[in-house]
């Protein structure tokens, strides 16, 4: 009973990469320029976001001071800095939403044959994961020309933690997933409530300012730091522009870890508890 | 007798109908006390043994379907245990499960692979699989270039070539052009005469009679009469008749 996600898992993983291969395909097939459309939107969007701040506000000119705290201050280029975070933050953002619409707009596979249905989250999530793979290739692609032109070695071996923070960015927004799929395909509201709070989360979490600012108070400090998506949009940030290790600042990373197990085992438990349901409601 | 293929041992199962949105929504999070509820099966036992050939009859909404989704794994009881002992293969949504973005070719491997196929054994009965839908060129476009009738074919290959331990054939199914409908139920006749275990379910007495020897009369979920086709027939005909003759003494009141 608690095993079945993996026991559904089990032997399926062939096909689990067959069915991504065509969740890509069936996404940009038809249009022209295809694949690239998966950069057309963020390249949009960060361009949105970067004019806003830095020609609108003007509240971040080059020299961007950011405060990690244990007095290490850093001097960075605004635009860099936001480049960093907020490409993990569009996976984030599809996962969440994709994620919970998921079963839903596969019920074929629900209610009409016999199908491990966990794997549905995970065959997507990793269509949606080769998306984001290439869009980081982009992004280093860029963190090497500026570390360049700003006198900096091309390399860090901090870089390699992408591959600790990566697998990790895809298991926590699947296993929040397997609480929210089976809980959407339940309820439409539950849906909408998810879609409705996404753009709001996006100005709660340190995409575009600083979580870490030494300035806020004990409280909202932490509440910054419940939120695991400040984990990934800082995590990116030590990989390509801190230089710091995943390991330096402990009280982040036990929380994550923590809310990491809860949503985990929520996940499974949720799941289990609404799987045979399933076919019934949709 | 221990050759069983299917066992039903007291299955029940109800739906619960939900009054709103609402009451959907809080169910997620609380239990709802006394829901309105569909008691779709109401602890249905019976066994089929390996190589028997069974028909379902009943009227709309007696519960054959759920039976159905039951015995191919869509569907789980909420009382009494199920025990399928090997493949299923069901000629009911014969195109669901396709991505139709694949090419036909590729479709025959995922649903192999859905089906709990190996490679080797997919690529021995692919030719086969090909032969039978009549697809031509096509097995390699996309299955979104399919007419509906080309997409029937390839789903009822694929379901009749696997060689299913149990094959659970609705008799509402239409196939493409008669002659391919021909074809279709001289393969099912064959896979039956291969010691196949077959459920047929129909409406229709005559149908039922010609394949299947022993049937299965539902009627509200609960099991009225399993054993010889004729005699369930027999009870399934006695109680039509019943009925109109109910509707016509009341028309007379």
């Amino acid at each position: 009973m608690f095993t079945s996600i993996f026991q559904e898992h089990k032997g399926f993983g062939k096909q689990i990469f067959l069915l991504a291969k065509n969740e890509l395909i069936k996404t940009y097939k038809g249009a022209v320029i295809g694949p690239l459309w998966s950069v057309v939107k963020p390249a949009f969007t960060i361009f949105v976001y970067w004019f806003a701040f830095s020609v609108g506000i003007k509240a971040a000119k080059a020299g961007f001071k950011v405060d990690i705290g244990a007095s290490k201050a850093f001097s960075v280029d605004f635009f860099a800095w936001m480049f960093v975070g907020i490409v993990p933050w569009f996976f984030i953002q599809d996962s969440i939403i994709q994620g919970a619409k998921t079963l839903r707009t596969n019920r074929q596979f629900i209610t009409k044959v016999k199908f491990p249905v966990s794997t549905i989250l995970t065959y997507t999530g990793l269509s949606r994961l080769f998306v984001h793979v290439f869009l980081v290739l982009l992004m280093y692609a860029y963190m090497i020309f500026y570390r360049v032109t700003n006198g900096m070695a091309p390399f860090s071996w901090y870089d390699l933690q992408f591959f600790f923070y990566c697998p990790l960015l895809f298991l926590f927004f699947l296993a929040l997933s397997w609480s929210t799929a089976p809980m959407s395909a339940f309820s439409k509201d539950f849906e909408s409530l998810i879609v409705s709070i996404m753009s709001g989360v996006f100005w709660l979490s340190g995409i575009m300012y600083n979580s870490y600012n030494p300035d806020f108070p004990t409280g909202i400090k932490y509440f910054m730091l419940a939120n695991p998506i400040n984990f990934f949009a800082n995590g990116y940030r030590n990989c390509f522009l801190y230089n710091r290790g995943f390991w330096v600042y402990k009280t982040e990373l036990v929380i994550f870890l923590v809310e990491f197990a809860a949503v985990f085992l929520l996940g499974i438990y949720n799941y289990n508890r609404l799987r045979k349901k399933l076919p019934d409601v949709l | 007798m221990s050759d069983a293929i299917i066992t039903f041992k007291n299955v029940s199962k109800t739906y619960i109908l939900y009054k709103n949105d609402q009451a959907r929504f809080k169910a997620l999070f609380i239990k709802p006390k006394n829901p309105k509820t569909n008691k779709a099966l109401n602890n249905v036992s019976f066994e089929i043994t390996r190589g028997e050939s069974v028909g379902i009859v009943g009227d709309n909404g007696a519960g054959k379907s759920t039976l159905l989704k039951m015995i191919t794994g869509v569907a789980f009881p909420d009382e009494g245990d199920i025990i399928v002992d090997g493949k299923v293969a069901a000629l009911l949504e014969l195109t669901a499960g396709f991505s139709l973005e694949m090419t036909g070719r590729e479709n025959i491997y995922l649903k192999g692979y859905i089906l709990g196929l190996e490679d080797e054994y997919i690529k021995e009965i692919e030719e086969n699989i090909i032969d039978f839908a009549e697809l031509g060129d096509y097995i390699d476009q996309p299955v979104r270039t399919y007419s509906s009738g080309m997409k029937m074919r390839l789903g009822f290959a694929i379901n009749v070539n696997i060689e299913p331990d149990v094959l659970v054939v609705d008799e509402a199914l239409a196939v493409g052009d008669a002659s391919f409908k021909r074809k279709c139920k001289d393969k099912i006749k064959e896979i039956i005469s291969s010691g196949t275990t077959v459920l047929y379910v129909s409406h229709s007495a005559e149908s039922v009679r010609e394949i299947c020897p022993r049937s299965i009369y539902l009627r509200k979920g609960t099991v009225i009469f399993d054993g010889p086709t004729d005699e369930t027939l027999q009870v399934y005909q006695d109680y039509k008749e019943s009925v109109k003759k109910k509707i016509e003494s009341a028309k007379k009141k």
